[in-house]
């Protein structure tokens, strides 16, 4: 039995008057945001009271500059960010009128502003071993999320939101910027702390001796900064270690990096390698020759090491010049290798580890790991990149001081005295630009670009941002949901990086992805799919492992059959590989039932790499990181929800339904079937009935439907808003629908629909509208235009208000007729093409002027919206209209079912003449039975059956896919509820010919669909020309709709007329509608381009018919002069090849 | 058959209520009966507002959109002869012989008392009661006094006020003048004349139900041979109507124009029929 479905129509109403302050109507809406929402609120709020930037500021540490008195280094300067402050949007000090000081979203939306808050730092600096000096500075408005805890609607209930004129659901999880909503899309990254080996034919191009063998790590700072450090693999059995630092790249000796990580021995590095396997000859030859081959750099110690380390990279790196080369070196190893480990010790073992898995890959022990898989990856999330680029700047303004400092001091500059604090603050003074990270901020989101000096160790700089449309709702909660594999990948030749693996089963949606270009790139997330942003409390897990029997880190293993034990990227021990899958297994129970105190949060993954024959590199890795993609199944040994991540999914074994469970091997079960679908792919009905592409076309189809953007359309002033004025809520909807709160934002109707070819008009996927249906308002919508006229935009810097809004005594009449006596247009008035949008009265030349309305269709004007500005103080100079057009269904407009089969409107068919069925009924929509064959849209059916049952008996009817099966069939029970009815089991009803009232011959498959009217409307697309603009260059018709152009006739069709032998056709085409012109020949030499008129008033012998002589400069003569008719393009062609030295002669004949 | 020596088309009513009524046509053809339903649909004048201008409308619904809805309201059209439609009419736009003016102004005042107070519903629904009409015979039909029609819901501080001119029309024009929701139509509930042919999967007594018209004829018998010659001959029918005017009234009207359309006709074949013979001489 399906569960009942309901519509809740009262409930939802009460609600609807009556908002909540405690709690929201559809709670499911606001998580799925929260990957954006909290990754934000980590900035500030990163558990235990320290925020990312905290963590970045203590990462980015101290500079130093000395000031070279008294010969040497002179006095030293050390200065660093203490403390970074962004407070909530707020009015400026400067504002004097307002009690309420705070701003909200929807001033910055209906102002066309940013909605941004301050950011202030705490700027600190002592001299030598000198007190502390702490001086605050602003670092201009920093653009903040909506319904963070930097908003001012953070926490806020319905009530609320709807008493600051927002959606009662609203979620938030974008920025406001420019009065435009702006979000950071989700991307796909390498997953961090973990050590992946590559096979990459690229790595050859490093150099001589470099494979294509590899492994790489990319490791992740506390700030969320990431740092990838690559180990290359030599043909001659030695192996570099590669990064990237301020987007150069650099090699390094492994052994280098190792001796200089800790006091080691060539014995230890070798035991640690080797692992105790000494059979092992391919290893033994080449850690050999690896440390015979070091003896070459002459560096015994760690000190040399470091020295030799901190002596090349001195410069690059930046350092204080105190910095002796043993302290650079440190700081290398600190700032570059390894980042997400502190220790020393544990930077070695993971150095180690990496070059035991390149040899392992080179040997073929262990198979490259493919980092296209969900396996591999883990998510960027918009907050923690926002992050990373504010402590870029900050790192950049420290520096942009010490730069300033040092070039003051070099050039002597009088007035350089570490000692006056007056100086400093001049210093910053000239750095405003540096210093202004609100500009910057709000740069990048509202164009995408990362400006970055590092590159941030990420492979893209354009593309971070999109804007979130609100074209309908369900693309905007797309929006939020959509996660991109990263532009580089966008151009790669091959299809390898958009293939559907199978890891990510659950994580991502395997049918919600674009067609085209951004195929497989662009993904959905799954609806439950979770993204973990906030770091886990871990510190007790390894002191668990050692009790279930995992060996410490110190001890190198013995035997083949010892696998390493790894959390977060650092190695805790080794066990053989059957106690790692006991540990494994005993480690989940803890997590799920939270036993030892909740040791093990949920969220933790438990990524057991079983010992296999050339397989992944085995191993028990443990990640507790934020960023990583998790999903809720059920654990069958206690019941309970456990989270599982992509990682260790892959090994393990999760039934779907009920008999896939096999007893022994089965350890969870999904929730649900539909558990892997994203929201959209959701929300089609019986989606499990289709063929699989069209419910792909489904997911981009909702997304371009005429809807209900949004409710609070009073307080919106997007550039274009589509919205459906009947909307009705969807008869057949899956459980989803209502979860997510869908019947808030209706997307289509619901129409009776007939299949059958009926009048002719419904060919090649056209329908037929009943013409009544039509009237009594189906499909009806408008679109919401804006308008902005900005007086500022006159105005030259400096000078006073020159323009003011307003209708001056010598406005014509017929502006009046539009306008206001302030200037403004009248509320509900219509404007065609030319009418006065809008007057100003310009005070040089006291006239009135206006602001046409250039839009081709008519347009009512909806709001007028007075803009003042940020200091509430000044004459109004911009005004935002918006302006409504109606758009009735007409023939040529785009509707589409839920299923993929959409079709325009061919003919709105008088309702006499429709088909009716024996009860009177007569269908919406007829659709043509030959859209149904080929694309398999059986959903489609079983729709129109459960529709027309539900519609018969008053009742919504649950779609959610994978309900029905073999046994229990959707056809069936549907079909009994039909025949409860009085109606066809199958949904076919003898249907009568509304022209003869004759029954048809056959029975007529009739029933309720979901109709969606989409967005495509031929009043903005047809374009017709008969007459118009020419090329001044070539005289034909210029292209383009807007310009009134023409639409190319190209060499396809011209070869296609030849081919039918039309000439007259194909000279009316290319000739006299085109470039048709009449030029003079000369027949004597078949020049066209000798021609020249002799003036008339030199010779004074014009002819009769007011021409005028015409004589060949080449001939001398007006004998042979003749006129032809010539396209002007020739006559182009002409000249140009004239200009090459080239003559075209033309041969002429009478 | 001949329809004419045969007594005539019959209509025998098989319930009449308020506003839905139940007929058997017999006696005539298909033709006959296809064009009374289609007259029923489209051709039957009603009144309905063709023309809204508002003075005033603060409601959250759109000019157009308002206009729409009160187009789609019922008006009580008993009394249609007496209006004409405006296009034989002598005035320019409209005059009280063509049209009926209706009127609405709404406004819901402010209580300050009550504002504050969130158990009250200060929701004013504006439906098809509050328009009055300057014509006893043609306002908004009204029967059910319990569920009246809704145009718009008001807030406290709105105002909606405007000026409808109901129009006399037919349904062919614009669906807001068809007087019925639905005709109901059939013949032959037992596919005796095997007009069409029943999609069965397995069993048609299972998969297909039992018209509730087939209780007036006689089943079909398995035995009998089938008549090719046989016409359909009668014809149920169900109109359901707006509540403009009675079902009875509607099919009445339809007849009487279906009636005058074939006199129409008739008189013109005859000019011809005459007009031929004075030419031709036959």
């Amino acid at each position: 039995m399906p569960p009942i479905a309901k519509f809740n129509t009262l409930e939802r109403e009460r609600i609807f008057k009556n908002p909540s302050d405690k709690s929201f109507q559809t709670p499911a809406l606001q998580e799925l945001v929260a990957p954006h929402i909290e990754s934000f609120n980590a900035l500030m709020d990163f558990g235990n009271k320290t925020g990312l930037l905290d963590l970045a500021l203590q990462d980015i540490g101290p500079k130093a500059v000395f000031d070279k008195k008294d010969g040497g280094l002179g006095n030293k300067l050390t200065f660093w960010v203490d403390e970074i402050m962004l407070s909530k949007p707020a009015l400026p000090e400067k504002e004097r009128y307002s009690t309420t000081r705070q701003i909200y979203p929807t001033e910055a939306r209906e102002r066309l502003n940013t909605y941004k808050g301050k950011m202030q730092a705490k700027l600190a600096w002592r001299v030598n071993d000198g007190p502390v000096v702490v001086e605050t500075k602003d670092m201009g408005m920093v653009p903040v999320m909506i319904r963070s805890n930097r908003c001012n609607l953070e926490g806020a209930f319905p009530k609320e939101l709807v008493r600051h004129h927002e959606e009662s659901e609203e979620f938030g999880g974008y920025f406001l910027v420019n009065g435009i909503e702006k979000l950071i899309r989700l991307l796909i990254v390498p997953r961090r702390n973990h050590v992946i080996a590559l096979i990459r034919p690229s790595f050859t191009n490093r150099g001589p001796t470099y494979s294509h063998y590899g492994t790489a790590i990319r490791c992740t700072r506390l700030d969320q900064t990431s740092q990838t450090n690559t180990v290359h693999y030599l043909t001659d059995g030695g192996s570099m270690l590669r990064f990237a630092w301020r987007k150069q790249e650099y090699l390094v000796p492994t052994m280098l990096i190792l001796k200089a990580l800790i006091n080691t021995s060539d014995k230890e590095i070798f035991d640690h390698i080797m692992q105790g396997d000494m059979g092992n000859t391919f290893l033994t030859d080449r850690v050999e020759l690896m440390l015979r081959s070091f003896k070459s750099y002459g560096l015994y110690t760690r000190e040399q090491c470091l020295a030799y380390l901190g002596d090349k990279f001195r410069i690059v790196m930046n350092f204080p010049e105190d910095f002796t080369d043993i302290e650079v070196g440190e700081g290398i190893l600190r700032k570059i290798i390894l980042v997400h480990l502190k220790d020393n010790r544990d930077k070695f073992n993971l150095l180690i580890f990496m070059i035991r898995k390149v040899y392992a890959l080179v040997a073929g022990e262990c198979a490259p790991d493919n980092p296209d898989s969900p396996q591999h990856q883990e998510v960027l999330l918009g907050g923690f990149l926002y992050g990373s680029i504010i402590k870029e700047k900050i790192e950049d303004w420290l520096n942009a001081i010490k730069a300033q400092i040092s070039q003051d001091v070099r050039r002597n500059v009088s007035g350089v005295d570490f000692m006056d604090n007056r100086y400093i603050g001049k210093v910053c003074k000239k750095l405003t630009g540096h210093q202004d990270i609100g500009a910057k901020m709000s740069y990048f989101l509202a164009t995408g670009n990362l400006v970055s000096n590092t590159g941030l160790d990420l492979q893209q700089a354009t593309g971070y941002t999109i804007v979130a449309e609100k074209l309908n709702f369900y693309r905007f909660l797309a929006h939020f949901r959509c996660i991109h594999r990263g532009s580089f990948f966008a151009e790669l030749k091959t299809t390898t990086v958009r293939k559907l693996l199978p890891e990510a089963w659950g994580f991502l949606c395997p049918v919600h992805t674009p067609d085209g270009t951004p195929c497989g790139l662009l993904n959905h997330l799954s609806h439950t799919c979770k993204v973990i942003t906030k770091p886990l409390d871990v510190s007790r897990v390894p002191a668990i492992l050692a009790m279930l029997g995992v060996t410490q880190k110190f001890v190198p293993a013995h035997g083949e059959d010892t696998v390493v034990v790894q959390l977060d990227g650092r190695i805790v021990g080794y066990c053989s590989s059957k106690r790692a899958k006991e540990v494994a297994d005993k480690l989940r129970q803890y997590k799920v039932s939270g036993e030892h105190k909740g040791a093990i949060p949920l969220d933790v993954e438990l990524g057991y790499v079983p010992i296999s024959n050339g397989g992944e590199y085995p191993g028990l890795y443990i990640f507790s990181t934020p960023a990583r993609m998790m999903r809720p199944v059920r654990y069958l040994e206690n019941g309970k929800t456990d989270m599982v991540g992509s990682f260790e999914q892959v090994y393990m074994e999760i039934a779907c339904m009920d008999d896939e469970v096999r007893p022994g091997e089965s350890t969870h079960q999904e929730l649900a079937p539909t558990s892997m679908l994203s929201i959209l792919a959701n929300l089609t009905p019986f989606s499990d009935f289709n063929q699989s592409p069209r419910n792909m076309y489904q997911c981009q189809m909702g997304k371009q439907a005429m809807g209900t953007p949004a409710t609070a359309l009073k307080y919106r002033t997007d550039n274009k808003m589509y919205r459906l004025q009947t909307g009705q809520t969807p008869i057949v909807r899956p459980a989803l629908h209502s979860q997510y709160g869908m019947d808030g934002f209706p997307n289509g109707m619901n129409a009776v629909v007939a299949v059958i070819s009926y009048t002719g008009y419904d060919m090649e996927d056209a329908m037929i509208l009943n013409k009544s249906s039509h009237e009594r308002g189906f499909g009806y919508g408008l679109i919401y235009k804006s308008e902005i006229v900005d007086l500022g935009d006159f105005r030259v810097r400096g000078e006073p208000v020159l323009h003011h809004f307003g209708l001056g005594l010598d406005a014509p009449r017929a502006w009046r007729e539009k306008l206001d006596r302030d200037g403004l247009p009248c509320i509900g008035v219509t404007l065609k093409e030319g009418d006065p949008l809008c007057a100003y009265i310009d005070d040089t030349t006291g006239k009135t002027s206006i602001k046409k309305y250039k839009g081709l269709e008519e347009a009512i004007v909806d709001e007028v919206r007075l803009l003042g500005t940020d200091n509430g103080e000044g004459e109004l100079q911009k005004i935002h209209i918006k302006l409504r057009i109606t758009r009735s269904p007409i023939i040529g407009d785009k509707f589409s079912s839920r299923h993929g089969q959409k079709g325009v409107c061919s003919q709105k068919w008088p309702a006499v003449d429709m088909p009716f069925s024996e009860s009177g009924i007569q269908p919406d929509v007829i659709i043509n039975p030959h859209a149904f064959p080929s694309r398999m849209t059986i959903g489609m059916f079983v729709e129109s059956l459960a529709g027309k049952s539900g519609a018969l008996h008053g009742i919504a009817q649950d779609a959610t896919p994978f309900t029905y099966n073999e046994n229990h069939t959707a056809a069936d029970y549907f079909g009994e509820q039909l025949k409860a009815a009085g109606y066809n089991y199958h949904g076919n009803e003898p249907m009568y010919s509304g022209i003869t009232g004759e029954e048809f011959k056959v029975d007529i498959y009739i029933g309720v669909v979901y109709y969606q009217r989409l967005r495509h409307m031929v009043s903005d697309k047809y374009q017709v020309r008969t007459t118009g603009p020419v090329h001044n260059l070539t005289m034909q018709p210029v292209k383009g709709r807007k310009r009134a152009g023409g639409i190319r006739f190209g060499e396809m069709e011209r070869d296609s007329l030849l081919a039918h032998g039309v000439s007259f056709l194909l000279q009316d085409r290319l000739m006299n509608c085109s470039d048709y012109s009449l030029c003079t020949v000369c027949t004597k030499c078949g020049s066209i381009t000798s021609s020249v008129s002799s003036s008339p008033g030199s010779s004074g012998n014009t002819s009769a018919g007011g021409l005028r002589e015409v004589e060949c400069r080449t001939c001398r003569t007006g004998a042979g002069i003749d006129q032809i008719a010539l396209p002007y393009v020739f006559r182009y062609l002409a000249t140009e090849l004239m200009c090459m030295g080239i003559k075209v002669s033309l041969k002429t004949q009478p | 058959m001949d329809i004419y020596n045969n007594g005539g088309p019959e209509v025998s009513i098989r319930s009449l209520k308020k506003d839905s009524m139940k007929f058997v046509l017999s006696n005539t053809d298909l033709s006959v009966a296809n064009a009374l339903r289609r007259i029923m649909i489209a051709e039957v004048p009603t009144m309905a507002i063709d023309m809204v201008e508002i003075e005033m409308n603060t409601t959250v619904l759109t000019d157009e959109f308002i206009a729409h809805r009160l187009g789609m309201i019922p008006l009580t059209s008993f009394d249609v002869d007496r209006i004409q439609y405006t296009r034989d009419c002598t005035c320019t736009l409209y005059c009280p012989n063509c049209s009926v003016e209706l009127t609405l102004h709404i406004k819901v005042s402010v209580d300050f008392e009550d504002m504050n107070d969130p158990t009250l519903d200060k929701t004013r629904q504006v439906t098809s009661m509050d328009l009055l009409s300057s014509d006893e015979s043609v306002k908004p039909v009204s029967d059910d006094k319990a569920h009246p029609i809704l145009i718009v819901k008001m807030r406290p501080g709105q105002e909606l006020k405007l000026k409808c001119i109901a129009k006399k029309g037919v349904a062919k024009e614009h669906a807001k003048w068809s007087p019925v929701y639905g005709v109901a139509f059939e013949y032959d509930p037992y596919n005796k004349l095997r007009h069409s042919h029943y999609w069965i999967e397995e069993d048609e007594k299972l998969e297909w139900g039992v018209s509730p018209n087939a209780a007036e004829e006689t089943p079909l018998d398995p035995n009998e041979p089938f008549d090719y010659n046989a016409k359909p001959d009668r014809f149920y029918f169900e109109v359901e109507t707006s509540g403009c005017m009675k079902p009875e009234e509607v099919v009445l009207r339809a007849m009487t124009i279906m009636q005058d359309k074939l006199g129409g006709l008739q008189i013109k074949l005859d000019d011809e029929f005459k007009e031929d013979t004075q030419r031709w001489g036959y």
